[in-house]
């Protein structure tokens, strides 16, 4: 049985309410003092018209007032849809859900194993594999189509999604072209611009620049989103000891005035707009100054993030369960598992690049797909706790089995293992014996096989077929085979 | 006195490297033995530690900017003497494009190892890499790239500098996170460095000491 989707954590906490109204402070501070960088000149229109004052030509003090309002005016719940309503997020509070993320420029090919660029069909097929995955939530484009111009990008990795899986689409943009053509390709898809504002089957992603950046061109596509209604997240990107403090609270307090400045101007462009507060945050390596997808500290960040985005009461766009491991492998698995489970129990709404990736999230693996959808099995059955209802405690059956007898047969055991066990696809539990008959498979090989047959096997319901058709003839540079957006 | 100017690059004190070397040349030791036995004889050590993983990046960097600081006396002085740099460097990061950290790393490591580095900034356009060269004549010219989206632009400054006759005047290395050898080789680019640290040994094997 599936871990349900969506559930709500209780949250593990890693600050206590001092440390969380300090955290706060800081932020405030940081907006205001040091202010932020902003290069879009619509962004910076629109801070200005709240009351932001310049301190340069480029930093605006963005005063306390105008934030706290922001945080009022945005909503605490944000529902992303799937195409299929089942696959919907209800982002609030201590929800979790967990999906892929990117974006990625290699992959290891599933027949060969070699690393190679990624293209538009690995856009969709991942798509497919993602479908069949149970815990993977929703389909965050993980993936650069190399062989694409520049201006067929946006386009293209949103249809090979949107044909692909019913889960919910959230992607990056690439240009403002790019941008328009998506958002007209899901307005098709959904029924209208009304339609895909009341049921937004994609949502978008407009990072800031740390050290407290925002960019002309995100800035730009952060209002254009904002201005449309439809949900975005807007996260930040700190590489704790280059781009922030070394220190996790002090990165901490430079991502949120990052992504709380985001929510500023989005709050102006459109009170009440759906926004995500965001983080991809991580620590640096030392040893080269690089950045780290797999640290033990990143989950702490993420975590602590998590709390105060709680404490906001705003949703949260996370990050965790990626790996520097150049391959599926043991230190992939701790990796991906240890800040899986940090973030997860910490009660973060929207976790990606959760799912896939690997090497610094700059390649993925098909297989990994399918590992990763068994570690965040066992994430979201941690993330699900312990129930203490008198059913569950079960006295009527230890009476009725009472000193020396065994639980094997009772009611109590047959009612309840299915939902209190998680049950495993990848990992090996046979006895030696019966390993060895099946050739001794090793993890990696037990995944590529079940992805393997998964993309066989599963087909997912496309888009219906005069939609389709529209939208091929609409948009000309629409570049995946048919048969591909119909499997 | 040479050994305490040797430890003060070690340990980053950029000021103190700056005063022992301002009294070495008082004390009448000649520019081109301070550079080679106590600043270069310095920058070898942390370039062994940090090859080891003893030396972290930002220990690195401070010993960096103390040679830097150092290099700022001693360089007038061995110009008069008719000493070389170790070579001149003409780097940005490429058109739209605004991540200069990786960059920066990248100028300060070389400034350690004895170039002599323009750093032409942030979203820097073909024309005026091709201007840089053209004015100051750089055995090197690098461009670094985050994106992907922007790494696409380093073949079109190649293309400039084959249209402005001066291709073949210069070596064109690249960075940045999206870029890799197999890109480097596609384009028609000279080197590829993975961090600050190869960006160096690359630097030194295409500008042979002469």
């Amino acid at each position: 049985m599936p871990e349900l989707p969506g559930l709500a954590a209780k949250p593990f906490r890693l600050f206590t309410q001092e440390e969380v109204d300090k955290i706060d402070r800081a932020v405030m501070w940081t907006l205001e003092e040091v202010g932020i960088q902003v290069n879009s000149e619509r962004a910076r229109e629109l801070l200005m018209k709240g009351g932001a004052r310049p301190k340069d030509d480029s930093t605006l003090s963005v005063p306390e007032g105008l934030v706290r309002e922001a945080v009022e005016r945005a909503p605490s719940r944000v529902v992303l849809h799937g195409r299929d309503e089942r696959h919907n997020l209800e982002l609030e509070d201590a929800r979790v859900y967990f999906g892929t993320g990117g974006t990625v420029l290699h992959t290891l090919d599933l027949d060969t194993g070699e690393r190679r660029p990624t293209t538009l069909l690995d856009i969709a097929r991942v798509g497919r594999l993602v479908d069949a995955l149970e815990n993977v939530h929703f389909y965050l484009l993980p993936l650069y189509p190399n062989e694409l111009a520049k201006d067929d990008v946006d386009v293209n990795r949103f249809y090979a999604g949107l044909t692909n899986t019913e889960k919910h689409i959230m992607g990056g943009i690439y240009s403002p072209e790019g941008l328009r053509e998506a958002i007209a390709l899901a307005e098709e898809v959904a029924g209208g611009a009304e339609a895909l504002r009341e049921r937004p089957i994609v949502s978008f992603i407009t990072c800031t620049i740390a050290p407290l950046r925002i960019d002309a061109t995100y800035g730009d596509f952060l209002v254009e989103i904002a201005e449309r209604g439809l949900p975005v997240a807007i996260p930040s990107e700190v590489v704790a000891g280059v781009t922030g403090p070394v220190t996790i609270s002090g990165s901490i307090v430079v991502q949120l005035a990052e992504t709380l400045a985001g929510l500023t101007v989005a709050q102006m462009a459109n009170p009440g707009t759906p926004v995500l507060l965001g983080t991809v945050s991580t620590v640096m390596d030392p040893r080269r100054a690089g950045y780290l997808s797999g640290a033990v500290e990143m989950g702490l960040m993420q975590a602590g993030v998590a709390q105060m985005a709680q404490h906001y009461r705003l949703p949260l766009y996370a990050t965790a369960g990626m790996s520097d491991s150049k391959l599926p492998d043991a230190q992939a698995g701790y990796e991906k598992a240890l800040t899986a489970l940090l973030v997860g129990l910490a009660g973060a709404n929207f976790i990606h690049d959760a799912a896939g990736p690997l090497e610094f999230c700059m390649t993925a693996a098909y297989e990994q797909y399918v590992i990763d959808d068994e570690i965040l099995g066992m994430v979201m059955r941690a993330v699900r706790g312990v129930e203490v209802s008198d059913e569950a405690l079960g006295l009527d059956a230890i009476a009725q089995v009472g000193p020396g007898g065994h639980f094997l047969t009772n009611p109590h055991t047959l009612e309840h293992m299915r939902s209190e066990l998680f049950t495993p696809r990848v990992s090996d539990r046979d006895l030696r014996e019966r390993w060895e008959q099946n050739g001794a498979p090793n993890t990696r090989t037990r995944a590529r096989g079940i992805a393997k047959q998964l993309l066989a096997e599963h087909r997912p319901p496309g888009l219906p077929e005069a939609t389709d058709r529209k939208l091929r003839e609409r948009f000309s540079k629409i570049a995946l085979p048919e048969e591909e957006a119909r499997p | 006195m040479l050994d305490d100017l040797k430890q003060a690059v070690l340990e980053g004190e950029q000021e103190q490297a700056i005063e022992l070397t301002q009294k070495a040349l008082e004390g009448g030791t000649d520019a081109s033995t301070i550079l080679n036995d106590a600043l270069i004889a310095a920058m070898d050590i942390v370039g062994a530690e940090y090859e080891r993983g003893d030396r972290y990046v930002p220990e690195m960097l401070i010993s960096a900017e103390a040679m830097k600081g150092a290099m700022g006396i001693l360089r007038p002085k061995l110009t008069e003497a008719g000493v070389k740099s170790r070579g001149k460097i003409v780097l940005g990061t490429v058109e739209g494009d605004l991540h200069d950290i990786g960059k920066n790393l990248v100028t300060m490591m070389l400034e350690g190892a004895g170039f002599e580095v323009e750093d032409l900034g942030i979203e820097v356009p073909a024309k005026q890499f091709v201007d840089a060269v053209r004015e100051h004549e750089p055995e090197i010219l690098g461009m670094s790239a985050l994106l992907t989206t922007t790494m696409v632009h380093m073949p079109d400054v190649i293309k400039a500098l084959e249209e402005a006759g001066l291709r073949d005047k210069v070596k064109v290395i690249l960075g940045g996170a999206p870029v890799t050898q197999e890109y480097a080789d596609k384009i028609g680019a000279d080197g590829y460095a993975a961090d600050a640290a190869s960006a160096v040994d690359l630097a030194k094997r295409l500008v042979p000491q002469g």
